[in-house]
């Protein structure tokens, strides 16, 4: 066990010291300088203030120095401060952190947890009308954007009930009801594709695993319907239904970015989209490492969670 | 008994819904963008701007919505004979938001910290011509220039005074501004939310009337729309003429409009060919039907304008006066004949990444094209369009600009040869001697003379065919009363709503 977690942690090292690099020499090849941005194109543009500018924040220096000064601040846990607000780059990652946080695990509880009854329900009334209305069902769920579903959802309330607060975001510890309020329309946005996608998942892989000799067995043993899907077939089905809840939530803490645009959630996704459009190198540097980062723990998690729902993975 | 608990908590709910409508209220406002930093000398964005002039730092002078300078915490100015003595009265009695009184010494350590190298200001050449600042007596400044300077109060409404404290800090303002306006700093939630609360210490008796100003960053333009009708906002300042068109009629909102002083104009570029040659510029503006813009792409919205717009009502030449206004497709042919150049001419444009922008540059592309031209539009990112821009690396570009109260802020940088937004590489020394001598006018007369002149000879062969001048809305709620909508796009009268 230990031997798997030491070689999960290099391999963590290793890529994020690639994405590193990858960002750090990809976002300068973008045009347009972070201080040509921040000058605008109506005010002053000597060239003399352009390289007070560029010294200021560093960008005057070699390429190389530039990365090496960086990394080794990032691993003394110094991200840097951010070009335009000279905010620390890790104050403003961890405020914006949250929301998303709590968005991809209400999305993720709404998507998720109803795949299951939902995958297996359809598995046992497999060719019956029910399983084929729910199947057209989560077509429609999968090709319905989400950033399209959450304007319809505002728009519904705010004809229907315009005192719901939809939008922005307050934390859950200031207003209990106005975060749930304002997360709710969000977070079923972003569940719906994820519980058409889980559902039908978990009906194929329900369908397989019934069609196995033990589940046979286990019917012949007299065992109720109920227990042979919930209690045998299911825990065989969960390993593909793992992989796809591992790699949605890496999807869903990049930042569902339309989704947040759209309710006007202040969360990673915004700020990646805002330091890109601003060049704001630091803040994009570190944003997307935290993102790499947490999509492999999330992969490193579900390896761990394969392990307690198949005994032959330990093998 | 349940019933009388049940009717007593109803009632007592009431009650305290009333008495929170009947008590000040933080303004919810919806932005598309946030601002990118709050120091009033490094900023050049507009939501910024929104957000820190005239609500947190103020200027010695300000602007009134007819585009005049009036007093601003200074309460009067003389300007000696020779023009190049500036002695400014202090009101008395105006504190920062840290409660320190404000004084002549943080005046003079403003305008030190504006032209300091090391803080790097892009607002430096706004008081290029202040050779020395010192301070009198404690509510005295006087200014001493190198040569006489019309725009000088124009500009001086654009410099925030702050705490001499931060003279040479170039951190500490981005992130906690100090000023002396009517609602001081409180949070920032980047993408989330600006939140300014009432100085209760402001020197205006009497305002603010507001408990406070919550700038909340929503960049949908759907969600904005939505968040006004269902009551969660009560403001959209400063949107255009499709979103205004959208909101018009719904229950309980109302527009306020005013001509903007921004402009939507075509940049061409004369160091190279074709628009190295007059004949040619001249050609693109008779090319040009501008009402047909205003008619298609602002929905009717704006009117066509020349080098000022036409809310600078003591400064800008009626349309009539520039003869190449007139549509003219055959004669914008004969002249690209006259010209010499081949036929049709193939030229790029790039196209700043707007809605109003995209929508203008296609009309602009077909009338173009009817005369002559064959135009490629150039859809841009942000930041490639601004580097272009700024290495002249374009034959023609759609964009809109900021206008600006005085004719001096405007076109000296833009038009003067070697000017500092020049990018057209336009040189005129007429034009040069022209906006010379009318920036040390003292008559006001004279240097309208010298600002009329400057626009006939901009209006048809200046590097910019300035299209249109648009209506600016800001949509409310009705309740919403005493704001009124600014040229500059300021929302300093702010200070004077309630809800």
């Amino acid at each position: 066990m230990s031997r798997i977690l030491l070689s999960r942690l290099v391999d963590l090292a290793i890529v994020l010291f690639g994405v590193s690099i990858i960002v750090f020499l990809m976002i300068r090849l973008i045009p347009g300088d972070a201080v040509a941005i921040m000058l605008g194109a109506n005010t002053e543009i000597t060239p003399e203030r352009m390289a007070e500018l560029n010294s200021r924040v560093g960008l005057d220096r070699p390429i190389v120095e530039q990365y090496l000064r960086w990394a080794g601040a990032a691993l003394r846990g110094d991200f840097g401060t951010s070009l335009w607000t000279g905010r620390p780059v890790a104050t403003e990652i961890l405020i914006h952190l949250w929301p998303t946080l709590e968005l991809t695990f209400l999305s993720l509880l709404i998507g998720a947890v109803l795949a299951v009854p939902l995958g297996c329900w359809m598995a046992q009334t497999r060719g019956r009308s029910a399983d084929v209305a729910m199947r057209i069902g989560a077509i429609a769920g999968l090709t319905i954007p989400s950033f399209w579903l959450g304007i319809v959802l505002i728009l519904l309330f705010s004809a229907f009930a315009p005192g719901f607060s939809s939008l922005g975001y307050v934390p859950f510890s200031e207003d209990p009801l106005g975060n749930l309020q304002r997360m709710i329309l969000p977070s079923v946005a972003l569940a719906l594709p994820i519980l058409a996608n889980l559902s039908r998942l978990v009906r194929s892989a329900m369908l397989d695993a019934l069609g196995q000799d033990y589940v046979r067995t286990a019917r012949a043993k007299g065992l109720s319907e109920r227990r042979v899907v919930y209690k045998h077939a299911l825990r065989n089905a969960l390993i593909p239904f793992l992989t796809s809840v591992g790699i949605m939530t890496g999807y869903l803490l990049g930042g569902a970015i339309v989704v947040e645009q759209v309710f006007a959630i202040p969360g990673l996704g915004r700020l990646i989209l805002g330091a890109i459009a601003e060049r704001n190198y630091p803040l994009i540097q570190a944003t997307i490492l935290v993102v790499t980062a947490g999509f492999v723990l999330v992969n490193f998690l579900v390896d761990f969670l394969y392990i307690v729902v198949d005994p032959r993975v330990r093998a | 008994m349940f019933r009388s608990v049940l009717r007593g908590a109803i009632g007592a709910g009431f009650m305290m819904a009333a008495m929170a409508s009947a008590s000040a209220q933080v303004l919810e406002i919806g932005m598309d963008n946030g601002p990118t930093g709050l120091d009033p000398h490094l900023i050049t964005a507009f939501p910024s701007f929104m957000v820190v002039n005239g609500n947190i730092y103020e200027g010695l002078t300000a602007i009134d919505k007819d585009l005049r300078v009036v007093p601003g915490l200074a309460e009067s100015w003389n300007v000696s004979s020779d023009g190049k003595t500036y002695t400014f009265k202090l009101r008395s009695g105006v504190k920062f938001h840290d409660g320190s009184d404000m004084t002549a010494e943080d005046v003079v350590s403003t305008i030190r910290r504006v032209q300091s190298k090391d803080i790097a200001s892009p607002l430096a050449s706004r008081l290029s011509a202040i050779e020395a600042a010192k301070a009198v007596d404690p509510l005295t400044v006087e200014l001493t220039l190198k040569e006489p300077s019309a725009p000088l109060l124009s500009s001086l409404a654009t410099i925030a005074i702050v705490p001499s404290e931060v003279e040479t800090n170039k951190d500490i303002l981005q992130k906690a501004p100090v000023g002396t306006g009517p609602f001081k700093f409180q949070e920032w939630q980047p993408n989330g939310f600006i939140l300014l609360a009432k100085n209760d210490a402001y020197w205006q008796k009497g305002t603010p009337k507001l408990a406070g100003l919550k700038f909340n960053i929503v960049p949908e333009s759907a969600t904005r729309q939505v968040g006004l009708v269902n009551g969660q906002y009560a403001l959209l300042p400063n949107i255009d003429a499709a979103t205004a068109l959208q909101l018009k009629g719904k229950p309980n909102v109302k527009l306020g409009e005013t001509l903007d002083l921004a402009y939507m104009l075509i940049g061409m570029n004369v160091s190279k060919p074709p628009f190295d040659n007059p004949k040619v510029r001249e050609a693109v503006n008779y090319a040009i039907n501008r009402q047909e813009i205003v008619d298609a792409a602002l929905f009717g919205a704006g009117v066509p304008g020349g080098p000022l717009s036409p809310a600078l009502k003591s400064w800008a030449l009626d349309v009539k006066e520039f003869s190449c206004y007139k549509p003219d497709p055959a004669k914008a042919q004969a002249l690209l004949k006259e010209a010499g150049v081949a036929m049709p001419v193939a030229v790029t444009m790039n196209v700043l990444p707007r809605q109003d922008v995209k929508d203008i540059a296609q009309v602009v592309q077909e009338q173009l094209n009817k005369a002559g031209f064959k135009v490629e539009l150039k859809n841009q990112e942000q930041g490639q369009f601004i580097q272009d821009w700024r290495n002249s690396n374009f034959d023609l570009f759609a964009s809109i600009n900021a206008g600006s109260p005085d004719p001096d802020e405007y076109f000296y940088r833009t038009f003067r040869t070697g000017g500092s937004t020049n990018v057209f590489k336009y040189s005129n020394p007429e034009i040069d001697q022209l906006l010379d001598k009318a920036r040390t006018l003292q008559d006001q007369a004279a240097r309208k003379t010298a600002y009329d002149q400057v626009q006939k000879i901009l209006a048809c062969t200046g590097p910019v065919a300035h299209l249109t001048y648009g209506t600016l809305f800001s949509a409310m709620r009705d309740k919403l009363q005493g704001y009124e909508v600014m040229p500059n796009r300021s929302l300093v009268t702010l200070k004077n709503a309630s809800y």
